[in-house]
């Protein structure tokens, strides 16, 4: 029986977790819906999702609990778990572990006693990323052996638990899906924070020479592919291809990073005429000095060395794997993808 | 800027001009043992085109005349498609008996009109003729089955009034004009190739790969197309796509008083064109014979060096622009390697990127597109991975790999161009040192 009868996503009341909720609820027929989370749904939902709250039923709890975790999986009656919490970046080292390291180990367990037929995983791309430029990288990319951050080691941590935990012959079976750079109606980071830097006047300033790409991942097409995972796991015909594996999930059209930084400020009416061109080494002493003098002064520094790498390294994905074993398209372009971004940001639903 | 001061202004094309006049030597040199049908034929070919005779000239014997009489038949049939002095039911009644001519061996043609810049020949046709029965069979047939598709377009468009009264409409008839004027040629110049054993079968496979000689044609007639617009709209046509061009304004003339929107229009053609370079890419990658593969990549580098010219130029409105004679030194020398075109590729794709601006309306479409190339090179060459990680072993990559191998053995012709310039420019300079020297004196 390969359809989803009901589906738990767990993290489902966050940014990712509304757009899964959307595709999961488009999936003919219909599965039943339950959400895990220690937050509430939203009051107010944008206007662009077609599902309603009531479609849903809620379940609050925290991740790490066994008790909380099976009670929800009991009741949600769910053939079909899918794990998209975590913690925003810039949490502390302790929280990472907890949620990513620890709640995804109970999720595993929990899930597999009660009989789940499929655990889908939201991993990240960013697994594989300790500062040095990645061309065109494919799921044989290795996970550094010095992680980038507490963030990214625990993430890797995490998608190493689910995958080993693929176990066939029980019936349990596990993906992982590695989103880059995901943005959309309800981002906090990406695209909001490029509105913010326009509204300081500092748009004007591009850092490095603008030839590195990046990969900019539709929210609504990364949980597209969380809906195909869970499809192809609980299709006989395909789970043996794809269970127990990892894939970069992406637009598939990397960009530069600051034509699509000035796409978003065009499509918020706001184009520069002369940039200023901060060439990376200089960016980077910049970054120094911009660090130095804020901690003198106490404050949060705009411009650090760290930035400065970030946005001058290449860092972009091929998907030929996700394409060919998930029948994953990217079905929402950046162009519209952002449109969806600013149009959701303009109905204010946060006043 | 007269030529010279050109020259001198880009020291780097004026390096490559001398280099290419009088230190490279050509791959195969024309023998002296050439009959008079054939001497005649390379005269003609020389009147039609001065440039693509020099580089059919330097193909490998094998090829080089059935290339060079593929050409002349090709260049006879557009000299009657062409002329509007010959009454159109004439002119289908020709097209459409032309590849049957091919069978005669004295068939010629004198009812051009007197401007007719190529008549000769139509009225010479008897020396092609004699050549032709001289190929190999099955170049032959390759050489008429073309020609019969060819005219079978132009027939098609010769009668078509809307095409003739409004030009293209949509992008589809946009690539279907394309096709026959273009992609044909890539279509036969492929079969040719493959015949003569010069590169992979799988160019000329039935299933899947025509994609690939198709976007050849297609790249080069697109560029043309729209570094032409002045130069047809004065001749009263037009093969812009009205698809396209109705996204920036209501009459295509008028977009010759329009820069900005005209701007956008070129670069919407500009994406359009793009579109075909990673077909073009891989379609090198399997060229194995070294003659061949100049003979093909040299229109292609010349091609992209146009379009980053053409690009977010408001120029091309006015009148027609052309690369810079020594930029056509460089990129000869620099087309002789797969790496030296993905090279000149990516330059010019950066050229493009820097000059595009953010208020264009396809601003991040055109980006896109050209990250999208970086990528299918990245994927050609895969030399960024880190260690322990094996490159992935598309068709792609082990074309690019195997072509590496021929361009293995270019470096060293390349090289010694370099050394025996620099031991020339030396030379030069002591003389002329010695020479001003005693002459202070």
């Amino acid at each position: 029986m390969s359809d989803i009868k009901s589906v738990l996503l767990i993290g489902g009341a966050g940014f990712l977790g509304l757009h899964l909720i959307q595709q999961f609820h488009e999936v003919q027929p219909t599965p039943k819906i339950h959400v895990f989370d220690i937050r509430p749904l939203p009051e107010k939902l944008s206007k662009q999702f077609t599902f309603s709250r009531d479609d849903i039923v809620f379940h609050k709890g925290d991740l790490t609990s066994p008790e909380d975790m099976e009670k929800a999986i009991k009741e949600s009656g769910a053939n079909v778990v899918v794990h998209s919490a975590s913690p925003m970046h810039g949490n502390t080292q302790e929280v990472y572990e907890l949620v990513n390291v620890k709640g995804t180990r109970n999720i595993i367990d929990v899930a597999k006693k009660c009989g789940v037929k499929a655990l889908v995983y939201t991993s990240s791309a960013g697994v594989i990323f300790n500062g040095q430029d990645i061309h065109n990288a494919d799921e044989t990319w290795p996970i550094p052996e010095v992680p980038m951050d507490g963030y990214n080691e625990t993430k890797a941590i995490a998608e190493d638990m689910v995958l080993k935990a693929n176990d066939p012959a029980n019936n349990f079976l596990t993906i992982a899906l590695r989103p880059a750079g995901i943005f959309g109606p309800g981002d906090r980071q990406l695209v909001p924070g490029l509105r913010t830097v326009a509204k300081l006047g500092q748009s004007k300033f591009q850092i490095g020479d603008n030839n590195n790409l990046f990969d900019w991942t539709y929210a609504g097409n990364v949980a597209d592919a969380h809906v195909l995972g869970a499809k192809k796991l609980l299709n006989p015909e395909t789970a043996d291809n794809v269970s127990g594996e990892t894939f970069f999930i992406t637009n598939d059209s990397p960009a530069y990073f600051w034509a699509l930084a000035r796409t978003v400020w065009k499509a918020d009416g706001h184009i520069d005429k002369n940039v200023i061109v901060l060439k990376r080494p200089i960016a980077i002493l910049a970054g120094y000095l911009s660090e130095f003098f804020a901690k003198l002064s106490g404050k949060e520094a705009g411009l650090t060395p760290f930035r400065v790498k970030i946005v001058c390294a290449y860092r972009y994905h091929n998907i030929s794997k996700a394409k060919e074993l998930l029948g994953y398209k990217p079905n929402v372009d950046i162009e519209e993808g952002i449109n969806r971004t600013l149009a959701w940001m303009d109905e204010h639903l946060d006043d | 800027m007269g030529k010279l001061g050109e020259l001198l202004a880009h020291p780097v094309e004026l390096k490559s001009a001398l280099i290419l006049k009088f230190i490279r030597q050509p791959l195969y040199s024309n023998e002296a043992s050439m009959s008079a049908d054939v001497k005649k034929c390379y005269e003609l070919l020389t009147k039609t085109s001065r440039s693509f005779a020099a580089v059919i000239m330097e193909l490998h014997p094998e090829l080089r005349n059935a290339v060079a009489i593929f050409y002349l038949i090709l260049r006879a049939l557009d000299t009657i498609e062409d002329d509007m002095t010959i009454d159109v039911d004439e002119k289908v009644r020709l097209l459409e008996e032309f590849d049957g001519k091919l069978d005669t061996l004295d068939w010629s043609f004198n009812g051009n009109g007197p401007n007719e810049k190529d008549r000769d020949v139509l009225v010479e046709f008897p020396y092609i003729l004699r050549e032709y029965h001289n190929l190999k069979p099955e170049y032959q047939q390759v050489i008429k089955k073309i020609t019969k598709e060819m005219a079978k377009g132009m027939v098609k468009y010769v009668l078509d009034a809307e095409f003739t009264l409004n030009g293209v409409a949509t992008v589809q008839d946009y690539d279907m004009y394309c096709h026959y004027v273009a992609g044909l040629v890539g279509d036969g110049l492929t079969e040719l190739i493959v015949l003569a054993n010069f590169g992979s079968p799988s160019l000329y496979e039935s299933d899947g790969n025509s994609k690939l000689f198709e976007s050849m044609g297609l790249f080069l007639q697109k560029t043309n197309i729209i570094r032409d617009y002045a130069e047809d709209l004065r001749d009263g046509r037009t093969f812009w796509p009205k698809e396209i061009w109705a996204q920036h304004t209501d009459k295509l003339a008028s977009l010759a008083t329009d820069a900005d929107n005209g701007v956008a229009c070129i670069n919407h053609l500009v994406l359009n064109a793009l579109s075909h370079v990673e077909d073009v890419l891989t379609y090198l990658s399997l060229i194995e014979e070294q003659s061949s593969f100049q003979f093909c990549a040299i229109p292609q580098v010349m091609a992209i060096a146009t379009l980053s010219l053409v690009f977010n130029n408001a120029t091309v409105l006015q009148k027609n622009v052309k690369i810079r004679k020594g930029e056509t030194c460089y990129l000869i020398l620099k087309s002789r390697t797969l790496k030296g075109c993905v090279e000149i590729f990516t330059y010019y794709l950066r050229q493009i990127k820097q000059s595009l601006q953010v208020n264009d309306p396809n601003y991040l479409k055109i980006n896109i597109q050209i990250a999208r190339i970086e990528q299918y090179i990245e994927e050609m060459y895969q030399d960024n991975l880190p260690e322990n990680v094996a490159p992935i072993k598309t068709p792609v990559y082990l074309s690019t790999s195997k072509r590496t191998v021929q361009d293995n053995k270019v470096v060293p012709v390349i090289e010694e161009e370099n050394y025996k310039f620099n031991i020339g420019l030396t030379i030069l300079m002591t003389l002329a040192f010695a020479i001003v020297h005693r002459l202070m004196k």
